[in-house]
């Protein structure tokens, strides 16, 4: 039985919930986490928030650090390029981000376990649809068994 | 191609002349070590030893190492204004002067500072390597032949030839730049490099698996890992006065052999190395454990070359990868609802 | 002391007796070919021509990495060692003499670390003389030698056919006397060859001057020669690693939330961060200084505390290191 599969198996056995830890950049991002969340929009209450000042602050080991202590997957969300609070913070996050995604992938983490995206202040919607999303994909692959340390 | 000898006697020339001429305080190069299939570092300063430097298939160690600390600021701050950086030549090979480049580019050493005497180099031993091929037999001795293979001196005065493509270093297989791009000074080549798509191939068969495989087969190949930090202070690239996976306040990476640990130490590294790494291999030589250190930087290194069209170490006058942006990067990679 | 023998044939099956009383490490190819010691399983492939290990059998006392307590919710537990007797068989006397300096550091009579003596106390030692010395090692030139039975429980000695084995302490004959029913008494003739052996293993084994280097090095220490040679030294840890002798630590804690543990992990004197201070002073702040002290701490130091040089001529250090150091040569350029 593959690791995935057994970690599917534990999942359906307990009542296991995914844990997504969610750095979102002030200005946009979190705005739009905030809205989505003053308009009443439901979205799942298994992602975790951590207000970071600009996606640009993000350092990897941030991530990796998230999935070591236990989260089942990280989102990392900040503005869409040419908006960021900072001028060009996000545009040097994004060949972070995208050199990362690969690094992680061929190391053979799943690739739903990190992801990144773009929330503007005004877009509460299109957070709550996000987070949905990588909450379900996340739920598919099973806890993370990878990267976790035993304290 | 200019044989080896020539190349050392036009080498001690060169470097005698720099001294002499007081063009440089300082000549770094290569001498005998102590044990075969292996140079040391040498700091010449004198023009009369130059008869002690070595050209020859063991000058393996990327000698832009010690580069960052010659020129850093000395650690009494209050010695700043009497000391001015020495002047320093150094033999480079291709991949060495790449990283030559890479540092001038990070400001960590002036390029007026710097007489770079160039080799094109057809790739070196792998010293590993040379003593599994002998088996249960120690090499006494080893020298290169006519033809460029080496010839181990055995115990009981047997002699091994050792040919050199089974004993090269694995990151000269990989090699692209085999003759330096940027020097003062050329000797010997120029070299072509043989395969330009050795990295990729061993790229696309890593993940031609699954990806359950390679987490496996990361997990297997890290687990030796001892956590002594060699491959990172063998790396010119690695000059932090502290590095992130040192530092306690906080704690990012716990120091043991804990896997997880040992995992995450590997990827940050490597991620710090985008853009960056030049592929000389001194971290896969460095490593007591003989560890693949290479594996994830070298896929890096293609994202880089792919993404950004970049390769480091080819001309100072570039901006690397990570200091620059475009609003036109690719971002694919986004989660879209 | 007790002398047996028993035929090199039989020596799986006695690793295998030994097993009966707790984990057996023995001598093994690894994949990439190099030999270890690894835990004997049922049918053990126990390879006796080697030189040495890459790594030294410390780690069997010393890990690189210990737990010392663990602490939840304010509250924290002491670690225990597993008591599970284990016997090392294969050991190199230079790495069997490195645990009496070892001893020294942490049995000192006065705080016997408690983590080091458990791992001691439930090890049994078996040393396989040396028949092939490399031309990195120099044992016999820091009162050791590739027959030398000191800081094992029992010295073996392979033998043509056989493989003679003689305790060396009450733990080693314990060891013996378990398996008396597989070991027959040493002969004479056997006890020849193994002196002629160890003799001829010797022979091989190039003269180091270390012969009063404590004072040599206390009058060198304001020598230009510690420059020139630590130029070359990257801090790279690799030699501190390796050695059998090398005992430096670090000690952090490892948290999350309430939860944690204190862990002990190797450290290297090496490294530019070794003697870096809260308040920002390195007192050893290039090379020169921290490669100054490491050749002081091994052939200085330590015979002025302990009375052996911390060196048993193994020569992984020399092997090994990145750069070609060679502590064989500092030595000498120390002058007399």
């Amino acid at each position: 039985m593959s690791e995935s599969q057994a970690a599917q198996e534990t999942a359906l056995e307990t009542s296991w919930e995914p844990k997504i830890v969610a750095f979102l950049c002030n200005w946009c991002s979190y705005a739009g986490a905030d809205l989505a969340g003053v308009s009443r929009i439901q979205y799942p209450h298994n992602i975790r928030i951590i207000r970071v000042p600009c996606s640009g602050r993000i350092n990897p080991v941030f991530l990796l650090r998230a999935l070591q202590d236990g989260a089942d997957g990280v989102l990392v969300s900040g503005c869409h390029p040419g908006d960021c609070h900072y001028i060009s913070g996000n545009l040097v996050a994004r060949r972070k981000f995208a050199l990362f995604k690969e690094l992680l992938q061929y190391a053979g983490i799943e690739p739903e376990r990190v992801q990144f995206t773009w929330v503007s202040a005004s877009e509460g919607g299109r957070f709550a649809a996000i987070v949905e999303k990588v909450v379900e994909e996340v739920r598919k692959i099973g806890p993370n068994r990878k990267l976790v340390k035993v304290p | 191609m200019t044989a080896n000898h020539e190349i050392e006697a036009r080498l001690r020339e060169t470097a005698g002349e720099l001294l002499r001429q007081k063009r440089v305080d300082l000549f770094l190069g290569y001498e005998k070590a102590s044990l075969p299939f292996r140079t040391t570092p040498l700091f010449l300063t004198s023009p009369d030893e130059v008869e002690r430097l070595v050209w020859n298939p063991f000058c393996t160690v990327n000698l832009a190492v010690y580069l960052p600390r010659l020129f850093a600021a000395p650690a009494d701050p209050r010695k700043a204004k009497d000391l001015s950086p020495p002047t320093v030549g150094l033999v480079l090979k291709g991949c060495d002067t790449r990283s030559v480049v890479a540092l001038i580019q990070e400001r960590q050493v002036p390029r007026e500072k710097l007489v770079l005497v160039g080799v094109a180099c057809p790739g070196m031993v792998d010293r590993q390597k040379a003593e599994r091929a002998l088996g249960e037999h120690e090499a006494l001795g080893a020298e290169e032949d006519a033809q460029g293979n080496v010839r181990a001196m055995i115990d009981d005065e047997m002699e091994v030839a050792l040919p050199r493509e089974e004993i090269v270093s694995d990151a000269c297989l990989e090699c692209r730049f085999p003759t330096p791009l940027i020097h003062d000074v050329l000797l010997g080549g120029p070299v072509e490099p043989k395969d330009r798509d050795v990295a990729r191939r061993l790229t696309a068969e890593f993940e031609s698996r699954a990806l359950s495989a390679r987490w496996v087969h990361l997990q297997e190949t890290l687990s030796k890992c001892i956590r002594c930090n060699a491959c990172r202070q063998s790396c010119p690239m690695c000059y932090c006065k502290e590095c992130l996976l040192d530092q306690t306040r906080p704690r990012w990476v716990g120091a043991s052999t804990d896997i997880s640990d040992v995992t995450i130490y590997h990827l940050v590294r490597a991620f710090h190395m985008a853009g960056r790494c030049t592929e000389c291999g001194a971290c896969a030589r460095a490593c007591p454990m003989g560890i693949d250190t290479r594996l994830l930087v070298r896929k890096l290194s293609q994202d880089v070359e792919d993404l950004y069209q970049y390769r480091p170490g080819e001309a100072i006058d570039t901006t690397p990868p990570l200091s620059a942006f475009a609003m036109e990067d690719p971002q694919d990679f986004l989660t879209e609802p | 002391m007790t002398e047996k023998q028993i035929t090199r044939t039989d020596l799986d099956k006695l690793l295998g007796f030994f097993r009966e009383r707790g984990a057996v490490y023995a001598p093994a190819k690894d994949e990439a070919g190099d030999v270890a010691l690894t835990e004997v399983g049922r049918a053990a492939s126990v390879v006796l021509a080697y030189t040495n290990f890459r790594l030294s059998p410390k780690a069997f006392f010393f890990p690189q990495n210990q737990t010392l307590l663990r602490f939840n919710d304010g509250r924290a537990e002491e670690v225990g060692v597993i008591d599970r007797a284990t016997v090392l068989f294969g050991v190199r006397p230079c790495d069997a003499r490195a645990l009496l300096a070892l001893d020294q550091v942490f049995l000192d009579g006065h705080q016997d670390d408690p983590y080091y003596a458990g791992l001691r106390a439930r090890t049994t030692v078996v040393a396989l003389a040396c028949m092939r010395p490399a031309s990195s090692c120099f044992c016999t030139s820091v009162g050791g030698g590739p027959g030398d039975g000191t800081g094992s429980d029992v010295l073996a000695v392979a033998l043509e056919t056989d493989l003679l084995l003689r305790a060396q302490t009450p733990k080693g004959e314990e060891l013996l006397s378990f398996a008396a029913d597989l070991l027959a008494d040493a002969m004479p003739a056997a006890v020849k060859e193994a002196q002629e052996r160890i003799r001829a293993a010797e022979n091989k084994i190039a003269p180091v001057e270390v012969a009063n280097s404590a004072e040599r090095l206390r009058k060198a220490y304001d020598s230009y020669v510690w420059e020139t040679a630590s130029q070359k030294c990257l801090g790279c840890g690799t030699c501190s690693f390796l050695c059998p002798t090398c005992h430096c630590f670090d000690i952090t804690d490892e948290v999350r939330g309430g939860t944690g543990r204190r862990v002990r992990t190797w450290d290297c004197c090496a490294y530019a961060l070794f003697t870096l201070q809260a308040s920002g002073h390195n007192p050893r702040p290039t090379p020169k200084e921290r490669w100054r002290q490491r050749i002081m701490h091994k052939f200085r130091y330590a015979v002025e505390n302990f009375d052996r040089p911390f060196c048993m001529g193994c020569g992984r250090c020399i092997r090994n290191c990145p750069v070609s150091m060679d502590l064989r040569t500092m030595l000498k350029e120390v002058g007399p």
